[in-house]
């Protein structure tokens, strides 16, 4: 028996069992990668990656250079409103096994790397599911995740919305962990600094924890005075850094702020003095109440770790930390909008519709996990809403649970906001998903324990094959819910943007309803080996929405032959292939009009719907 | 949650677990009711059920999606039968909208209609419509949409059987277009016959040099016929930017036939036309015979998408002749993304 208020390490068969899932889905992903088109951004990302190894060589061979500001910022200017981490792996791994061992083509080499933090998630979900649930509950949430076709497809590209969602999830399983295990605080906080290094979104993190710990430190200290006024004077070491910093901005100005944000600066003093403050009260914490330290320990570590690991992991920030984490920040407060159908109207400024990252959920989730997904949700609503009430106050559900369920809306929530900027598809609050996915792993749980249990009832079996009973059910209600996802992710890899689920009507209802068709470009490696069977020798073609970067990563591995040349627009080129996309039917036109033809010559027609057309010039 | 699980859940308190346990459920250390025990116990079954549902249903739509792909054999049955019976002037509507793939197989000399609105457009320029439709395609409403295409439109035989006919996967329909109205003139078929010039306000003239299928103007404007985007809809139209200021951009047509309607179309082509803000102004066209009297005048404001028509009374002319000059004009005050496109036509009287 285990104590969970001691302990939340998982047992060691959850741990084998997480070690496997992560293998097999590393070797799952590896596997099917090949024909895995390179989006928009990939390209930019395999750039910068190229960027930062050529950068490391330089370290390696001279070191005093390669440390220089003007060597660093040749090297990191490039893709600079993104911070590193994931690009350096990227790097690293190209340097590794395309460059130095030449074991990999470029794209799969850069990608190693995010399939690996890919296989974070599921094996995370059953640590996190089996010991706060039970291992059927976790190991439903990790194998229903890559079931997911847009998951899926985000996982196989060297992009950064699947290592923030296996970042901010393991920030959170951390967190969780920290609340009972030794030094579980230190690594939380080590995880938030890799987390705010790959994406920005991690930024966020700390309003979904704060709560927590807070209440947790309160409550622990109920009737211990002494410790609680030192959570007081934890809190209050963020309220005074938060009050004497809003002074100084108001004192010097934004501008002048920013300016005057030195080493020896007023500023630097108080986050200097907000980081002994906190490790201060800490420590007084710790020597009144372990439990109470531990709960507000994960929230120091992050606020000490947080911008220490993002400060040094890129070097882009050594010499101006200030002016260019500013920049980076104010990029991403003032990120453009980009044209996005929803429901037949192209949305292209805000405010965005409130519902908009509900309905896309609902209608591009397989609806056999979005089901117990939404069910567990809707239980622990319930739960929460009915636990304030005498009657049913045993029902109330436990912090552990709380915390799931609030990371399971936090992303979408987020993301809900009106004014902020709406594309992407699902990709920016699969963070979110994570969490859905271990609350639909409770609810498939119970739905099991209910059937086995009904079972039982009626045919009272031996005491013996009630477990073998309760396996068969629960393997199963695991076919029936995973296999229609697994399906789906077959049915459409590798073009994973363009993917909906059942309650859209696939991918055909979905264009009925007027939702956006795809996004990103990487549909266009359905078209490519038509177009290397028919393009004339040297043929100048126009792959419309396809950057240069990755017209010339599609002839680097082999996708497409090397003497195409890649034209400016339909006007130059003897080839096109337009991407239909409902804010870009002038493209099309453009084509119309320099081809002097409306008639397709091929295309990419996925379940009927055009994705890819491609015409030949007359 | 499972109703003879014993484990307490509070905030503060993370039940206890073993392995292979039970999960925790909402019950607590007060015995549970028998009635109670026996709802929760309902309750999870329901819960049970509905993801046996949800997952046959998942399960037989992913088992049948790959049966929607229409056969290649399907639409080359129907390009044959348009490529025998298709009349000049005919047009293929496309149902659902977005089933573009036809365009791979039908003949070229048949125009093929379908863009998010096509359901609604009256395809007035065609006497004949070929109504395509996959009716057996997911959130596919053919009866729904014919309640509204069926208006003013009556069926016509194929094969000597009236009503649509199945072609695999497909159907096909022909309709007589009662919306439609003869073209008699349009400005797009005669633009090398035209004289276009930029105007300024005192009446000068700069001549526009005819040259590469497009008319080259002063200050790198540009007068072609083209197809253009006007809120998803491709139409093949007058490109003509707006010059900015007073000035206005002009091209005159000789020889335009008398007719019932002299129709004049515009709007702002794609994403130039939802752009608002106030460093833009309203695209004015103005159709009118030089030097003489006004026809009409059409706004199109800032922000407006689409495009916005006018008919205008168009006689013959005042000495009587059975052709007439017509000028039209573009102007606007502010010369950003005024990315005109204009269209007259003159139009017979409805059939």
């Amino acid at each position: 028996m285990r104590d969970l208020e001691r302990s939340r390490a998982p047992l060691r068969m959850d741990v084998w069992i997480a070690l496997a899932i992560f293998v097999g889905t590393v070797a799952l992903l590896w596997a099917t990668e090949s024909t895995q088109g390179f989006p928009r951004d990939e390209s930019f990302y395999f750039y910068a990656a190229s960027h930062f190894a050529s950068w490391f060589q330089l370290l390696l061979h001279a070191p005093a250079q390669a440390l220089s500001d003007a060597a660093i910022t040749r090297a990191f200017d490039y893709n600079h409103e993104h911070p590193m981490l994931a690009k350096e792996l990227f790097g690293l791994s190209y340097l590794t096994f395309a460059q130095t061992l030449h074991w990999l083509r470029p794209a799969t080499a850069f990608r190693l790397p995010a399939f690996a933090l890919a296989a974070t998630i599921p094996a995370v979900l059953h640590l996190y599911g089996s010991t706060l649930y039970s291992r059927r509950a976790g190991l439903f949430a990790a194998l229903c995740f890559y079931a997911v076709p847009r998951h899926f497809f985000n996982a196989q590209i060297a992009c950064f919305d699947i290592p923030i969602a296996a970042a901010w999830l393991l920030v959170v399983y951390l967190f969780w962990r920290a609340m009972t295990d030794r030094r579980m605080w230190l690594w939380c906080g080590l995880a938030f600094g890799l987390a705010v290094a790959v994406k920005h979104n991690a930024w966020f993190l700390p309003f979904a924890l704060a709560p927590f710990s807070l209440a947790r430190g309160l409550v622990l200290t109920r009737a211990k005075p002494v410790a609680r006024s030192w959570v007081w004077a934890f809190v209050g070491v963020y309220v005074a850094f938060a009050v004497l910093m809003a002074l100084v901005v108001l004192g010097f100005g934004p501008q002048a702020f920013l300016v005057r944000f030195e080493l020896l600066s007023p500023q630097s003093l108080l986050i200097f003095g907000l980081w002994v403050g906190l490790g201060w009260t800490l420590q007084k914490l710790r020597a009144q109440d372990t439990k109470a330290f531990r709960a507000l320990a994960p929230l120091g570590a992050i606020t000490v770790l947080g911008p220490a690991v993002f400060y040094l992991h890129w070097p882009y920030l050594w010499y101006h930390p200030v002016d260019r984490t500013a920049w980076y920040l104010a990029f991403h407060a003032e990120h453009v909008n980009y044209a996005w159908t929803y429901l037949g109207t192209v949305l292209r400024e805000p405010p965005f519709p409130l519902f908009y990252v509900f309905v896309v959920t609902a209608l591009t989730l397989p609806v056999s996990l979005l089901v117990p997904m939404t069910t567990g949700l809707f239980a622990l609503g319930a739960r929460t809403a009915l636990g304030f009430t005498r009657r049913f106050a045993t029902w109330r559900p436990s912090s552990g649970e709380l915390l799931v369920g609030m990371n399971a809306l936090a992303s979408i929530l987020i993301i809900s906001h009106p004014d902020v900027p709406h594309f992407g598809g699902v990709k920016h609050w699969i963070a979110s998903i994570c969490f859905l996915a271990l609350l639909g792993g409770e609810a498939v749980d119970r739905a099991c324990t209910a059937v086995t249990d009904a079972l039982r009832r009626r045919s009272a079996p031996r005491p013996s094959t009630g477990r073998l009973e309760g396996a068969a059910v629960g393997v199963g209600m695991f076919a029936l819910l995973i296999t229609p996802a697994a399906l789906a992710t077959a049915h459409v890899h590798p073009y994973g943007t363009a993917d909906y689920g059942e309650l859209a009507g696939g991918i055909p209802g979905a264009a009925t309803l007027g939702m956006q068709r795809q996004f990103w470009s990487n549909n266009v490696s359905g078209v490519l080996p038509w177009i290397n069977d028919h393009a004339p020798p040297g043929a100048r073609i126009w792959l419309h929405e396809v950057t240069d970067l990755a017209f010339r990563d599609y002839q680097r591995n082999g996708m497409l032959r090397a003497d195409l040349q890649p034209a400016g627009g339909p006007e130059d080129a003897q080839l096109a292939a337009y991407q239909y996309h409902q804010e870009f039917r002038e493209q099309e036109m453009r084509i119309w009009q320099a081809f002097g033809t409306r008639k397709p010559s091929y295309g990419l027609y996925l379940d009927e719907t055009p994705q890819i057309v491609v015409y030949q010039r007359r | 949650m499972s109703p003879e699980a014993t484990s307490r859940a509070t905030p503060d308190d993370v039940p206890v677990r073993t392995e292979g346990s039970a999960p925790e459920g909402p019950v607590g250390d007060r015995p549970v009711s028998p009635q109670r025990a026996k709802t929760l116990r309902l309750l999870l079954l329901v819960e049970a059920g509905l993801f046996v549902a949800a997952a046959i249903w998942g399960l037989t739509f992913q088992l049948t999606i790959n049966g929607t792909d229409i056969p290649e054999a399907d639409y080359q049955a129907v390009a044959q039968v348009l490529a025998r019976d298709a009349q000049p002037g005919d047009v293929v509507l496309l149902y659902p909208w977005w089933t573009e793939r036809a365009r791979l197989y039908l003949p070229e000399g048949t125009p093929v209609v379908g863009y998010l609105g096509s359901d609604t457009d009256d395809l007035s320029e065609h006497p004949r419509i070929w109504l395509l439709a996959a009716p057996d395609l997911p959130k596919s409403d053919l009866p729904g949409f014919l309640r509204g295409f069926q208006r003013s439109r009556a069926p016509l035989a194929i094969d000597g059987q009236t009503g649509a006919k199945r072609f695999g996967k497909l159907s096909l329909a022909l309709y007589r277009n009662d919306r439609a109205r003869p073209v008699l003139w349009s400005a797009v078929d005669n633009l090398d016959h035209a004289r276009v010039y930029l105007e300024h306000p005192d009446g000068q003239h700069e001549t526009c040099r005819f040259a590469g299928g497009l008319f080259r103007c002063p200050h790198n404007l540009t007068v072609g016929a083209g197809w253009h985007e006007l809120f998803y809809q491709p139409r093949r139209c007058l490109f003509m930017h707006a010059p900015g200021g007073p000035d206005r951009l002009v091209a005159e047509f000789d020889d335009v036939p008398a007719a019932p309607t002299l129709r004049v179309s515009a709007g702002i082509v794609w994403e130039h036309a939802w752009k608002h803000g106030k460093g833009l102004t309203p695209y004015d066209v103005t159709v009118g015979e030089p030097g003489q009297t006004v026809l009409g005048r059409l706004r199109v404001p800032v922000g407006r998408e689409g495009l916005l028509q006018e008919d205008l009374a168009f006689g013959k002319g005042a000495d009587g002749s059975p052709a007439r000059t017509v000028s039209v004009s573009v102007q606007s005050d502010r010369f950003e993304e005024r990315d005109g496109c204009v269209e007259l036509t003159a139009l017979g009287g409805g059939s």
